[in-house]
């Protein structure tokens, strides 16, 4: 065995390299870890969200930061490896300057972020995921969630609203995407409308790269639905139902809006396409959606539209940070996440609440969007509907 | 470095020698000795990092048994760590059975599997042998994402950490220790196994299945049996996997999983037992190594994004820059660098090309 | 009928893609396995020229089809060719490692996000009407038109031409062939250039009927069974594999379960190899057989 020199060499080297913030002087910012999927599967929503709190933080720093103190994130790419996701979150949480960890990523990411989370004492937040059962009431004390979509609500408020446009005559036709978490969230969406009475024909689960969805939508067609509801990636979403209108389908698609479906309505110009979402958009030319669109502008390379989610985000943790007195510590930004009142700016349709108990919002609110061909662009044809979360 | 160079072997026994020389015994004692002192100075950080990588030798050592010794090409390895990782899952979950079931009962497992995706390997051998084990993999995937929404466990099933005689693993050091036990028993039996009848039969396998039959190996048996241990350790790597990161979920079991194991063999140097624990430090690292080295470039915060593009490039650069001008991988590179200083001041010419 | 039509549509597909495997693998035994990168790259190329050439839709295709042949010929001159005489599977590992790196550029080139080059082209794609309540996309007509002219100018091609002539010696004996003269470097280029130039047409039209994303990878992948269940060296056994794979697919989806069309290809071909390795229009030969 002649392993051993190289062994030490290799061990020697790769130690000397991976240690270049090894004498860390207390850093004048407020310290934020970000590990975050940018090249992996779940990359075209995380790597928007990264843009967007890097943009966000830039502006604060650049205007004075917070409390006049900057707030400096260091960012890692997890590709959606539970492993590389865990290492990023050791990494963090042993820097003892990081008060904040923030994930977003694939779910198989949630759990490995989170037990490194509650064994350092360091809050984390997730933006841009679909948010995990630990911070709905009661919430875990140290996870946090600013994601807009939360899958069983979602369907649930889709299926009331469904029931609701439909007169509870729809003849509905579920798709969910072949991953634990959409299936559990379309599942509970059949449920609750088969209470209401909503006859539901169908239930197709569809792998994701798959090369041709005509098969499925044929399937789906011959069930005579005149609704469809799903909920999962946006890819599948939209497939399945561009695979639908060209087999001549003209009934109403429920899909959830994820930060792409603004871009995606404005290229299909479908009245039929309804997306539930919390999330405002752009189109509505609120100030704050000005205000994104100009700060972004050009210094990213996704549409500026995709930036919702990481601002809410941004948001947040200001509005958190504020709140705690130089020097941070990891037990205050706790205390102040623990009770704060996020100023969405008209982004979502709620201000988030964050309590005690509550790490999700107290008060959620939908809204349903569709292409409106008067206006030319997309429309809100259901205001926000509030739904409290318990 | 000194390793005399006028040290010939005289004997079988020495040949069959795993420490030849005095030499190599001090600096295997020292790095012994760096190995248990490390938990006690490494950050937690540090201290996963090693974990990650005493795991991934595991896995590794059996891809490397398998294709660097016996020649058989797996594109089912992600598929084999799923397996291992859902039985412990299910077990627990279900029955709720203690580590002691559950690693032996992944065992079984592996076992099973590579006997079922091993038949195929007595008909077919390459790239058609490499799509059957590809089948392997998604028909686990299936079967995990299918116990995932049965059991309504959505975002992964959780696994408490194991409690070995009494004592729960859950701290990075204890988890170092156990792991590192687990690494030297592996690296024994690999090593011993290759220099044992059977190894060498799968080596015969590998250069020469035609003569290996003709020298009375029994070609089938033994290839079956390649595919039964390197399974067998993979789904106990699947299991332990499970207790480390304490939950499982099929969504961390993708192809690419697949490939970076390939690309430990690949970048170690197959057909090594060394190139099978430099490949997994060196894969396991890489990415972490990159990352720092990116941090380190003053104004990169604007480019971060494609830093982390670039650096997923740069594995798959590596890779072909390895199977390029280096095939033998690091174990060659280490190997030329050891001869050049043993030879020093003579210097080494490829047999053939010496003038 | 929509089922058969679905039917076509598919296998259309899968031939088109599982093209690119045979070619490369027919004259050189390496199989491919960045083929799925080089699909998408081809899709990119697309996106990329009608951005360029705002007014030109037809200019940008042809450029991009044009660039699809060149990134083959590229590839095998600076990469392919120095693993000839290597282990084969040395050569299969270096496409493996080939689409890690292919994949990190598109990354960092186009980001990880779903685009459309459809309407940057400014194309429509309307449904065909085929009668009996029966319909495709253009586009899905449009692949099986390219299959159809693809695979029968290939045959020709292979039967008549010189070039063709020189490749088939080249499969069947490159020590004999390259003592007769012909240039060895220039048919695997040759073979390269066809499999990534089917491959990007494969990866532009399926881009324009539903998108461009990461999935195509692994589209690309799942079109390797029929490959081999049709015999990797045989073009004609490319289109029956397909034909078989694409209806297991379908009658997976329309009569037991829409979740195991992921599967089942693999257990047709899994079947297959265990009735007859080579596959149905494969050389016996040619497959290594214990």
């Amino acid at each position: 065995m002649k392993a051993t020199h190289k062994h030490l060499m290799a061990g020697a080297a790769a130690l000397a390299l991976l240690a270049p913030g090894a004498g860390q002087a207390a850093p004048d910012a407020y310290m934020i870890g970000l590990s975050v999927d940018i090249t992996g599967p779940s990359a075209p929503d995380s790597g928007p969200t990264a843009d967007a709190l890097r943009i966000y933080f830039d502006r604060v720093n650049a205007q004075g930061g917070i409390n006049g103190k900057p707030v400096k994130i260091e960012v890692r790419d997890n590709q959606s490896q539970p492993a590389r996701a865990g290492a990023d979150a050791k990494s963090f949480a042993s820097d003892e300057n990081v008060i904040l960890i923030i994930n977003s990523a694939l779910s198989s990411t949630y759990e490995p972020v989170m037990t490194e989370g509650r064994r350092a004492g360091v809050p984390v937040l997730f933006a841009g995921g679909v948010c995990p059962k630990e911070v709905f009431p009661p919430a875990d004390p140290l996870m946090f969630c600013t994601s807009s979509y939360a899958a069983e609500k979602d369907t649930e408020f889709a299926a009331n609203y469904i029931h609701e446009a439909s007169g509870g005559k729809a003849i509905l036709g579920t798709i969910s995407t072949a991953i634990p978490l959409s299936r559990a969230g379309i599942e509970h969406g059949i449920s609750v409308a088969e209470k209401k009475g909503i006859k539901v024909v169908a239930h197709e689960t569809i792998p994701p790269p798959t090369p041709n969805y005509a098969p499925f939508a044929t399937k789906l067609k011959e069930t005579k639905m005149d609704w469809g509801l799903t909920w999962g990636p946006w890819i599948v979403q939209i497939r399945i139902f561009e695979a639908l209108r060209q087999l001549g389908w003209d009934g109403k698609l429920m899909a959830y809006g994820h930060l792409i479906s603004e871009d995606e309505m404005l290229r299909l110009k479908d009245p039929g396409l309804l997306l539930f979402r919390t999330s405002s958009m752009f189109s509505d030319g609120q100030p704050i959606h000005k205000e994104v669109m100009a700060a972004a502008e050009g210094k990213t390379k996704f549409p500026t539209t995709y930036m919702s989610e990481g601002w809410v985000a941004g948001q947040a943790i200001e509005a958190a940070l504020k709140k705690v007195a130089w020097p941070p510590t990891r037990a205050k930004m706790q205390e102040a996440m623990n009770d704060v009142t996020i100023d969405t700016k008209g982004l979502r349709g709620q201000p988030i609440v964050w309590t005690k108990t509550n790490h999700f919002r107290t008060e959620s609110a939908y809204r349903v969007y569709a292409w409106s061909k008067d206006d030319n662009k997309p429309k809100a044809i259901k205001d926000w509907v509030k739904v409290e979360i318990k | 470095m000194a390793q005399a160079s006028g040290y010939f072997k005289t004997s079988y026994g020495q040949e069959l020698r795993l420490i030849e020389t005095t030499t190599q015994k001090v600096a295997l004692a020292a790095f012994v000795v760096v190995l248990l002192v490390y938990p006690f100075f490494a950050k937690p950080f540090f201290l996963d990092l090693a974990n990650q990588v005493f795991l991934a030798v595991i896995a590794a050592s059996a891809l490397m048994l398998l294709t660097g010794f016996a020649g058989q090409i797996s594109l089912g390895h992600a598929g084999l760590l799923a397996a291992g990782a859902f039985t412990t899952g299910i077990l627990y979950k279900e029955v709720g059975a203690p580590f002691w079931v559950t690693l032996p009962a992944s065992a079984v497992v592996g076992a099973l599997l590579g006997l079922v995706f091993g038949l195929p390997s007595l008909r077919l051998k390459g790239l058609y042998l490499a799509v059957t084990t590809l089948a392997l993999h998604f028909i686990v995937a299936y079967a995990g994402g299918e116990y995932e929404t049965k059991r309504g466990y959505s975002t992964g099933v959780s696994v408490s950490p194991p409690s070995l005689f009494g004592f729960e693993l859950t701290q990075g050091r204890h988890w170092y220790f156990v792991l590192l036990a687990f690494d030297v028993l592996v690296v024994l039996f690999c090593l011993n196994l290759v220099r044992s009848r059977t190894g060498r039969s799968f080596i015969a396998i590998r250069d020469h299945d035609t003569v290996a039959e003709a020298l009375g190996i029994p070609v089938k048996r033994t290839k079956l049996l390649a595919f039964v241990i390197s399974s067998v350790l993979t789904t106990l790597t699947g299991s332990l996997l499970a207790y480390y990161q304490g939950f499982v979920t099929i969504q961390a079991f993708t192809i690419y999983l697949t490939i970076e194991y390939v690309a430990m063999v690949i970048i170690g140097g197959s057909g090594s037992m060394l190139g099978a624990i430099l490949g997994a430090v060196f894969v396991v690292l890489f990415p972490h190594v990159i990352e720092a080295a990116i941090r380190l470039v003053p104004a990169s915060r604007h480019l971060v994004n494609d830093a982390f593009a670039i650096n997923f490039a740069a594995f798959g650069l590596i890779m072909v820059l390895f199977l390029i001008f280096e095939p033998l991988g690091l174990v060659g590179i280490w190997r030329r660098l050891r001869d050049y200083f043993l030879l020093w001041p003579f210097r080494q010419t490829a047999v053939g090309k010496g003038g | 009928m929509q089922v058969l039509a679905n039917l076509v549509v598919l296998t259309a597909i899968y031939a088109l893609i599982s093209c690119g495997y045979v070619l490369i693998y027919r004259v050189s035994r390496v199989l491919n396995l960045a083929h799925g990168e080089l699909m998408m790259l081809g899709a990119y190329l697309l996106f990329t020229l009608a951005s360029l050439f705002k007014g030109g839709p037809e200019l940008a295709f042809a450029g991009a089809v044009g660039l699809s042949l060149l990134v083959g010929f590229v590839l095998y001159v600076v990469l392919m060719r120095k693993m000839t005489g290597e282990l084969v599977i040395a050569a299969v590992l270096v496409t493996i490692a080939l689409g890690i790196l292919l994949r990190g550029l598109m990354v960092l080139i186009w980001t990880a996000r779903d685009l459309h080059p459809i309407s940057v082209l400014g194309w429509k794609n309307p449904p065909v009407p085929l009668g009996g309540g029966t319909s495709i996309s253009s586009v899905a007509l449009a692949t099986i038109l390219v299959a159809v002219v693809l695979y029968l100018a290939l045959m020709l091609f292979f039967r008549y031409t010189r070039w063709g002539l020189q490749m088939r010696a080249v499969g069947e004996r490159p020590l004999l062939a390259a003592q007769r003269g012909i240039k060895l470097h220039a048919v695997y280029a040759l073979a390269w250039a066809l499999s990534t130039f089917s491959g990007g047409l494969a990866g532009m039209l399926l881009a324009l009927d539903s998108g461009l994303g990461s999935t195509m990878v692994i589209v690309g992948l799942k079109a390797f069974p029929a490959a081999l269940v049709g015999g990797l060296d045989s073009l004609l056994g490319a289109v029956v594999g397909s034909f078989i794979v694409a209806a297991a697919e379908i009658l997976a989806i329309h009569f037991i379960d829409p979740l195991i069309s992921d599967v089942v290809p693999f257990v047709v071909l899994i079947a297959m190899l265990l009735v007859r390795p080579w596959g149905l229009f494969g050389t016996k030969e040619e497959i290594e057989r214990v």
